[in-house]
């Protein structure tokens, strides 16, 4: 594994719980802490938060002085292909039905991988599909619409 | 014989028709993904809560429990056949067992790792049954000063026991537990970080974000590493070990039950720490360290015994205070919730029938997978032929369907896509999730006792202290933590967790 100059894990990792703990302190700022014998309900938030963002600090300034082990390059093609496959699902579901939202997310969460091929995948999605129909309608009678209303 | 008469009422729960049934697809099931790389039991259980919806509350623990133990069995035939582990817990039965496999030997390796697992896991149950009266007894004296105290000692034990860095999990706690806060406030009825959602007020459903990081950040990060799988071509025969064998593997079985059931019960322990442990003590006490790694049968028996009982034994905490001792186990409690039932120190004396049904359930499906492991090998070892291509864009539909199905709530599919997306960079940065799902699960628990603790004492902090009980657990908790400062054990540790 390749080093670089920055711990790079150590300072993304730090400055998302900075960012966690500022949004949750923004967040609960109108909410009533009270004291320790009441406690209102801000009073964990506020704890809480403020240990994140002390864990965040810490983080952020670990990983600016010292080295550390590079982060694995991003590959889009799985990342985009695996969230857009769900975003899609929760975009078709209702208003297209189980049958048709669920080949069109497995055909897409297909595209993740180079190996992928249309001839295999489609009508392996219709197979899900009907799967996914009669264990989801028919079984457990979840009230999800089949086909388009 | 008051254990006697627990242990018959058990097994009258665990052996009702529909709770042999729902055992058995259990561990079928257990037994499926642990065979399969790339799925983990906790995404499987999170897939499965909304299947137990219809189910008696034991019915469902029984089947979720048997997912649990099934997949250490199923784990052990990828670790030999494939070299790769199925499970997290089998890492260490590929080294030898796969040496095994390559020497001819898969069938004795695949039949050692069967019996070696139901060994412990018959031990296990004795186990479980005999520590759970003492401690449910001890739970009866607990009040919200205790229940917190524990609670916090497990986050802690959870945390200091698992993998990866110390301080990156206590601050992945934390991020659980300000999700666990986030909905409407119960005693003040203020809405907390819910950003005007309507469909944050109730909280954040834990299934989604177990989903989320442990199923598809997962996915999304084994698809860019080149999949390559070659299954040791060759008919498995032989499954039943000669003499010899058996009486070398013996003895590791029996110390490898007795350190994963010690670890098993310790939070966090689960079924990763034991394997690595066993395998480490076999290798000193062996005459001829070095036959370790080419095959030595002892490699294989020690950790495949200890990571059975060490799964099983985790349950204790569970069962007997209602406390998870690891993410799978949060889960669990997440599951008894939806029934209704709400898990603490009463949960032995309140749900007798429940408890010991799962204990009783625990030996009858560890007979049920020496049974489906053995001669049904071939069929799991042609279930290793689907490719990871086809097998990946399956999970992602059914758990967007899942999740879907819980509440009927497109907001949780989004969620679970958002977790997605945090869990891949959580992979990325090098962070374990699983304390944050300890953290979410535990969180309302956390805060309801420290406020009702709180007010009875009149704001004053040292009624922590200055309970025996309470004492005692944070005692422990100040050790774990002091212990992490010395450099002597940091390293042991490192060491145990990655040989």
């Amino acid at each position: 594994m390749t080093r670089s100059r920055i711990a790079w894990q150590d300072l993304l990792f730090g400055l998302f719980l900075v960012a966690v703990a500022a949004a949750a302190l923004i967040a609960t700022r109108h909410l009533v802490v009270g004291n320790a014998a009441d406690m209102g309900p801000g009073y964990m938030p506020r704890v809480v938060s403020f240990g994140l963002l002390g864990f965040g600090l810490f983080f952020c300034a670990r990983g600016a002085r010292r080295a550390g082990p590079a982060i694995v390059p991003v590959q889009i093609r799985p990342l985009l292909a695996v969230l857009g496959a769900v975003g899609v699902f929760a975009l078709t579901a209702e208003r297209l039905g189980l049958a048709i939202a669920s080949v069109v997310t497995v055909i897409l969460a297909g595209f993740a991988t180079r190996e992928g091929r249309l001839r295999e995948t489609v009508p392996f999605a219709l197979l899900l599909s009907c799967a996914a129909a009669i264990l989801f309608i028919k079984v457990l009678a979840l009230p999800v619409p089949l086909w388009p209303r | 014989m008051e254990l006697f008469d627990n242990l018959l009422m058990g097994l009258q729960t665990a052996l009702e028709l529909n709770n042999l049934g729902l055992c058995l697809i259990g561990v079928v099931i257990g037994t499926a993904i642990g065979v399969l790389p790339g799925i983990g039991p906790i995404p499987t259980i999170a897939l499965l809560l909304p299947f137990t919806f219809g189910l008696t509350p034991a019915g469902s623990m029984i089947m979720l429990a048997g997912i649990f133990y099934g997949a250490q069995y199923g784990g052990s035939t990828t670790a030999i056949l494939v070299n790769v582990p199925g499970e997290t817990s089998s890492v260490v039965t590929c080294i030898d067992g796969h040496e095994m496999a390559k020497q001819g030997k898969a069938g004795t390796a695949l039949a050692i790792a069967a019996i070696a697992s139901f060994f412990a896991g018959t031990v296990a149950t004795v186990i479980i049954a005999v520590l759970s009266v003492p401690l449910s007894v001890l739970a009866l004296k607990f009040t919200a000063v205790e229940y917190f105290s524990l609670l916090v000692l497990g986050l802690i034990a959870a945390v200091v026991l698992a993998h990866g860095s110390v301080a990156k999990s206590l601050a992945m706690v934390l991020l659980g537990l300000l999700l666990g806060l986030i909905g409407i406030d119960v005693s003040s009825g203020a809405a907390r970080m819910t950003f005007g959602v309507a469909e944050l007020s109730d909280g954040i459903d834990f299934v989604p974000v177990a989903m989320g990081l442990f199923g598809l950040g997962e996915i999304i990060a084994n698809l860019e590493r080149p999949a390559e799988r070659r299954v040791v071509s060759q008919s498995i025969r032989d499954l039943i070990p000669s003499r010899a064998d058996l009486r070398a593997a013996f003895p590791a079985m029996v110390r490898g039950t007795l350190l994963g059931s010690v670890l098993g019960v310790l939070p966090g322990g689960g079924a990763a720490l034991p394997p690595f442990s066993s395998y480490a003590l076999e290798k000193k006490l062996a005459k001829d360290p070095s036959r370790f790694g080419k095959g030595a049968i002892e490699g294989v028996a020690g950790p495949e015994a200890a990571n059975n009982a060490g799964a099983q034994t985790s349950f204790i905490p569970l069962l007997t205070l209602g406390i998870p001792a690891n993410a799978l186990m949060a889960l669990m409690i997440g599951a008894l919730m939806m029934q209704g039932i709400q898990p603490g120190p009463q949960i032995m004396t309140e749900q007798p029938k429940l408890v010991w049904g799962v204990i009783a359930s625990m030996w009858v499906g560890n007979l049920m997978l020496l049974v489906i492991n053995l001669p049904l090998i071939g069929l799991w070892v042609s279930m290793l032929k689907i490719p990871y291509r086809l097998l990946f864009p399956a999970i992602v539909l059914f758990c967007c369907i899942g999740t879907y199905g819980i509440a009927n709530s497109l907001f949780n599919v989004w969620l679970m896509l958002a977790c997605a997306g945090i869990g891949y960079f959580f992979i990325k940065v090098g962070v374990e999730p699983a304390p944050l799902l300890l953290g979410l699960v535990l969180g309302p628990q956390l805060e309801e006792n420290f406020r009702r603790a709180m007010l009875l004492s009149e704001g004053d902090f040292s009624v922590f202290l200055s309970r025996p009980i309470s004492a005692v657990l944070l005692t422990v908790v100040a050790v774990l933590l002091l212990a992490l400062l010395s450099p002597t054990i940091l390293r042991t540790r490192k060491e145990a967790l990655a040989e």
